[in-house]
């Protein structure tokens, strides 16, 4: 299962030898790369190991100082608490947005593009103003406490607002749809005749999806996962706004470090850190458990 | 595997080096302020937000100088932007506290003050700040405080200071500006100590105050502090003067008092970068600005305190009237100098304290 | 026609699953209100009498208005779909080339470059941003819709990567050597049967790039220059005085537009059945 996450590996008995072809063609991608992911990498890479001036500019004077201050336990609680956060979102996520994606992919041909576009459509609109309109429901005089009292449903307003339940459903509310897309991909080709098999022998709907449904569209949940997980963790905008900023996350440490701080260096040492705690996860869940 | 992942390392390092090595374009200091003449060009790097786009409108009608209006939401972005060098402004408007980062950096231009005759309009309290005397680099644009705001409606007991507002009753129904530097200041003061005083000693002192004070805060908000208060989920604030005169605008009852320990007053200045190219229009501009008719639709359009002396009386007795933007005592303001490297360290404090919460 | 459409209709899901299909269809339908709930209300406050968009104050068409003689607001939106559309056009392009290439072929760097192409999602805004903004200035190249495009293009392509390399899982390998067998070139295998099978999770990588780059603001802050300037950006600037109705008003306009097109062309699809 863990291997599906470097899906690069999915073919491995029909996977060619790329010839000069393969590398020709292989090369857009390659040159774009190495210009603007691994040379802007690279140029933050040297700063994480030099100090700063008085203007928080680099001064190349090569030392681990920033490194060492990124293992101070402020940093690694708030490194954690991203971390929860993200794997919240990703839950909450796949538990709505299965369905979704489930449905969409089983509906008609010619409406399913339209539901897609449909879900991606408030997207559109600017995140700064979303957010306000999500303010203006959850807040005390808000929409959400107005109906919710009006029907006799509680007596005193709810305090959502500027609480880490306000985070979370602002967080699932901007990550849903890039969890339903990538599940719809998967669920769109599922053969519809599997399905009536394993029905056939006798499997109701619960075995049908645990068996059947579930692990064929596997790896659309697994993008969704990655799509939805990874950018997350570094998001803090949205704690910012509906959570009153109360609760620093690693987004914002490091957007501080740039700005308010003026301390590029141990910024950079920061986001350096997270990539290379990436890096050493994806390579320990994409290893291979035993040779071919 | 193991091969193609050195060499791919190699090569970002080669990379890296050859690139940190390289020096960006930069706006380098040719002789500084070099005099340029008839410019048809302007590029205005300035807070969004700020400049009142009929002045840009009737500054290119009466000199034909097209404005290329740039602009940013925090003095870090500029500086950041500046300091990389990828286009070559013309004007930037600091705060008081990065200029004087600026001037030590050698990055601003001494400016003409021939060519800016209208210089005069501007009130005495400003002509001799701490960061620039005698407007050798920068000229002020706007300048206002950091205070109080008080929804009187809910809270009716007189509340005068950080000591009156941070008490526990208060609690949960408090924002404030989510700057750090600005938070600590307010401790500093409260403890009698000046707002640039920030060795790791007096941040020691300030700490547990802080720590107390921030358990009470239900919202931190820089961008707009009015938000809670006039949606009702907060009842203070410690706001930026103009979002209070805002509020006092949108409705009488926020009231806004400077903190009788003392507060911070902030000022915008224009500055033009070395190696500006366009250094003649940056003039013109400065010099157009500071005509009291110009000025004063800065005003109308954002409620900060003008410096402009003469332009002040153009002002309605409502606009000059709104505590907020001229407040009747502000002899406890003082300015921000630069701290240079305590800031980081101010950041980690409150960090810290955050997270602990 | 009555009889064609209901011999295209037939029924796709096996009988015992009409149960888990009204399930899933009434919360799909839940899920749409809740995505569409902030949009009703931004759009009912567009018409708002306040400036401030925070508390409700009256009826007005003033920011509509208003918006029709806002060039540059119009210009940012402008700007915004130019950049989003070159974008997801190329994210496309490299997204799908790239995950077709790195499932056919066996490069011997590919842990090395599927781990790449995860590193513009993993760094934070401000990182790419700045280290984007410094690349450029060290190689002299201007900033404008060019550097905004590129920098869009390198976060985006990921998304597009991984969606198409989820629906590659499975597919039958056969597949393009029959299409060969029966003399088609490898292209022509690539583009006519490979592509239309991948062709949804294209659509849903296009869709995410497209949003991504639509509502992106930190990167394309630090790599824009003002004529390039997207709506992203004007909205976060507006934030410190408080966020114009006009905004609402634009970002109204935008989505009932792209909702009425996008449905016409829907019904316009099935007219011509």
């Amino acid at each position: 299962m863990a291997a599906i996450l470097d899906q690069s590996d999915s073919n491995q008995e029909n996977q060619r030898h790329p010839r000069l072809i393969g590398w020709m063609l292989l090369s857009p991608l390659l040159i774009w790369l190495a210009l603007f992911v691994i040379a802007p990498a690279a140029i933050l890479f040297v700063y994480s190991f030099c100090s700063r001036d008085a203007l928080g500019q680099v001064v190349y004077d090569f030392n681990l100082g920033n490194y060492a201050r990124v293992f101070d336990p402020i940093y690694i609680k708030i490194l954690l608490r991203s971390i929860g956060y993200a794997a919240l979102t990703t839950i909450i996520c796949i538990i709505l947005g299965y369905p979704v994606a489930y449905f969409i992919g089983k509906a008609r041909p010619d409406t399913r593009n339209l539901l897609l576009m449909l879900v991606m459509i408030p997207f559109w609109t600017s995140f700064l103003i979303r957010t306000y309109a999500w303010i203006t429901i959850l807040k005390s005089e808000g929409l959400m406490n107005g109906m919710l009292q009006y029907t006799k449903l509680i007596s005193a307003p709810i305090e959502i607002l500027y609480t880490p339940y306000a985070i979370i459903i602002g967080l699932v509310y901007a990550y849903l749809p890039f969890m339903i897309l990538p599940i719809y991909g998967s669920v769109e080709k599922l053969d519809n005749a599997l399905v009536e098999a394993a029905m056939d022998l006798g499997a109701g709907p619960v075995r049908a999806f645990s068996n059947v449904i579930i692990p064929l569209t596997w790896p659309g949940i697994v993008a969704g996962t990655l799509l939805v997980f990874i950018p997350s963790i570094g998001m803090f905008a949205i704690t910012d706004l509906m959570g009153g900023a109360r609760v620093p996350m690693i987004g914002n440490v490091i957007q501080n470090q740039f700005l308010q701080a003026r301390d590029w260096p141990f910024g950079a040492a920061l986001g350096m850190t997270l990539m290379f705690l990436f890096i050493i996860a994806f390579a320990l869940l994409t290893r291979k458990s035993h040779p071919a | 595997m193991k091969r193609t992942q050195l060499a791919c390392l190699a090569l970002a390092s080669i990379l890296a080096l050859t690139f940190s090595a390289c020096s960006p374009k930069s706006s380098d200091p040719t002789a500084s302020g070099k005099p340029t003449t008839g410019s048809k060009q302007l590029n205005l790097f300035a807070w969004s937000e700020y400049v009142p786009q009929a002045i840009i409108d009737d500054f290119t009608k009466e000199t034909g100088i097209k404005v290329n209006y740039e602009t940013y939401a925090s003095n870090e972005e500029m500086v950041s932007k500046l300091v990389a060098g990828a286009t070559p402004y013309d004007l930037v408007m600091p705060s008081e506290y990065t200029v004087e980062a600026l001037l030590k950096a050698n990055k601003l231009a001494p400016l003409d003050l021939t060519q800016i005759p209208n210089i005069k309009n501007i009130a005495p309290e400003y002509t001799n700040l701490a960061h620039d005397p005698g407007f050798k680099y920068s000229v002020p644009w706007m300048s206002g405080s950091v205070g109080i705001v008080v929804n009187t409606e809910k809270i009716t007991d007189p509340v005068t200071g950080y000591a009156d507002f941070f008490q526990e009753k208060h609690k949960g129904r408090i924002v404030v500006l989510n700057d750090n530097r600005e938070m600590v200041s307010w401790v500093l003061n409260t403890l009698g100590l000046s707002i640039n005083d920030v060795s790791p000693a007096n941040l020691e002192k300030v700490r547990p105050i802080l720590a107390g004070w921030i358990k009470m805060v239900k919202v931190f908000d820089s961008d707009s502090p009015k938000t809670a208060l006039l949606n009702g989920d907060v009842d203070l604030g410690i706001v930026w003067s103009g979002e209070a005169a805002i509020l006092y605008k949108e409705n009488k009852k926020f009231k806004y008092t400077l903190p009788k320990e003392g507060a911070h007053r902030f000022i915008d200045s224009l500055a033009i970068p070395v190696g500006s190219p366009h250094a003649d229009a940056a003039h013109l501009f400065i010099n157009y600005i500071l005509r009291p008719e110009v000025s004063v639709i800065i005003s109308q359009n954002f409620p900060y305190t003008n410096p402009n002396l003469e332009a002040r009386k153009l002002l309605t007795p409502e606009e000059l009237g709104n505590p907020a933007s001229y407040p009747a005592d502000s002899s406890m303001l003082e300015t921000f100098r630069d701290i240079g490297m305590a800031a980081a360290d101010i950041d980690k404090l409150v960090t810290d304290l955050k997270s602990s919460n | 026609m009555d009889s064609l459409a209901s011999t295209k209709s037939k029924p796709l899901l096996p009988s015992g699953m009409k149960l888990v299909d009204l399930i899933f269809g009434s919360w799909t339908v839940g899920i749409f209100i809740f995505l569409y709930l902030p949009i009703v209300l931004l759009l009912i406050y567009s018409f708002n009498e306040s400036r401030l968009n925070i508390v409700w104050t009256g009826f007005s068409f003033k920011w509509y208005e208003q918006l029709f003689t806002n060039a540059p607001l119009i210009k940012a939106l402008k700007n915004s779909l130019i950049i989003a559309t070159i974008t997801t056009a190329f994210s496309v392009v490299l997204g799908t080339l790239g995950a077709w290439l790195l499932y056919r072929y066996r490069f011997p760097a590919r842990r090395s470059i599927n781990t790449l192409i995860f590193i513009p999602m993993v760094i934070p805004e401000i990182i790419m941003g700045i280290s984007l903004l410094i690349f450029f200035a060290t190689i002299n190249f201007s900033l404008g819709f060019t550097s905004v495009i590129i920098s869009h293009i390198t976060f985006c392509f990921p998304f597009v990567l991984i969606a198409v390399q989820a629906r590659l899982i499975g597919l039958d390998p056969f597949l393009e050597e029959a299409a060969m067998d029966l003399g088609a070139t490898p292209f022509q295998a690539f583009f006519q049967i490979i592509v239309p099978y991948l062709l949804p999770a294209i659509i849903s990588g296009a869709l995410m790039s497209f949003t991504l780059s639509m509502d992106e603001v930190i990167v394309t802050y630090f790599t824009a220059s003002p004529a390039s300037a997207t709506l992203p950006i004007k909205v976060f600037g507006m934030a410190k005085v408080g966020l114009n109705p006009m905004l609402n008003a634009i970002s109204a306009i935008f989505i009932v537009a792209t909702a009425v097109l996008v449905i016409s062309a829907e019904l316009l699809k099935r007219w011509n059945k």
